[in-house]
């Protein structure tokens, strides 16, 4: 990680076991139905490159 | 497979009364948790009222077992405090009867809370225990998610002690 992050320190967040502390922030920003919202449209936009590349 | 929408799901069982506790992936992420899944786990009480009002929103889903598409589950299959993993026309749906060591609804429910969803109202299993239990199932699957878990918990209490 160290190697990485060189030149971004203090640019990043991850807590001792490797986790983006920036993402769950985000996730707490939302409201649960916001949750729900953003993670659907997350699995619907993978679904769809994974339809488009059946054959890959 | 038909575009996910989760939101439908829960409002097709809602609006039937149908009671449940939403646990699992699911459960983590209307709690704050980063992550995505691909279905939606719910524990659900097993008398016989909540079965009747379950396979009424279960059959406006189309639902049907992922192993044997062809079978609808019916009351028996809810009986059961077995995993129906299901296919509806609005994505994937886990009727759990229990989970973990043999944790039913009735079990589970002082470990849930009622949480706003657009013009829902859901009932969702608490990060507290969602951790607990995969702690105490020591799957590859659970251990994988657990750093998540206890780091999204570890945020909220530190947002709720601001």
């Amino acid at each position: 990680m160290a190697d990485y992050d060189e030149g971004v320190e203090g640019l990043v967040d991850y807590d001792e076991a490797g986790v983006d502390l920036t993402l769950i922030r985000y996730a707490l920003s939302l409201t649960p139905g916001e949750r729900l919202q953003d993670m659907q449209d997350c699995v619907n936009s993978l679904q769809r490159i994974l339809d488009e590349n059946a054959d890959a | 497979m038909p575009t996910l929408d989760y939101f439908s799901i829960l409002q097709s069982l809602a609006e039937r009364e149908v009671e449940f506790i939403v646990v699992g992936g699911m459960s983590a992420v209307l709690r704050g948790a980063p992550l995505t899944t691909r279905d939606l786990d719910i524990v659900y009480r097993r008398d016989a009222k909540n079965i009747e009002r379950a396979l009424a929103a279960l059959h406006r889903l189309d639902a049907r077992f992922r192993i044997k598409p062809e079978m609808s589950p019916n009351a028996s299959h809810l009986e059961s405090t077995g995993h129906k993993l299901l296919n509806t026309n609005r994505g994937r749906l886990d009727m759990l009867g229990s989970i973990g060591k043999q944790l039913t609804y009735e079990d589970l429910i002082e470990y849930s809370d009622e949480l706003q969803v657009d013009d829902l109202r859901v009932r969702v299993l608490r990060l507290e225990k969602l951790i607990e239990l995969k702690e105490e199932l020591r799957r590859d699957t659970d251990v994988a998610m657990l750093p998540v878990l206890r780091a999204t918990l570890a945020e909220k209490r530190k947002l709720n002690r601001k």
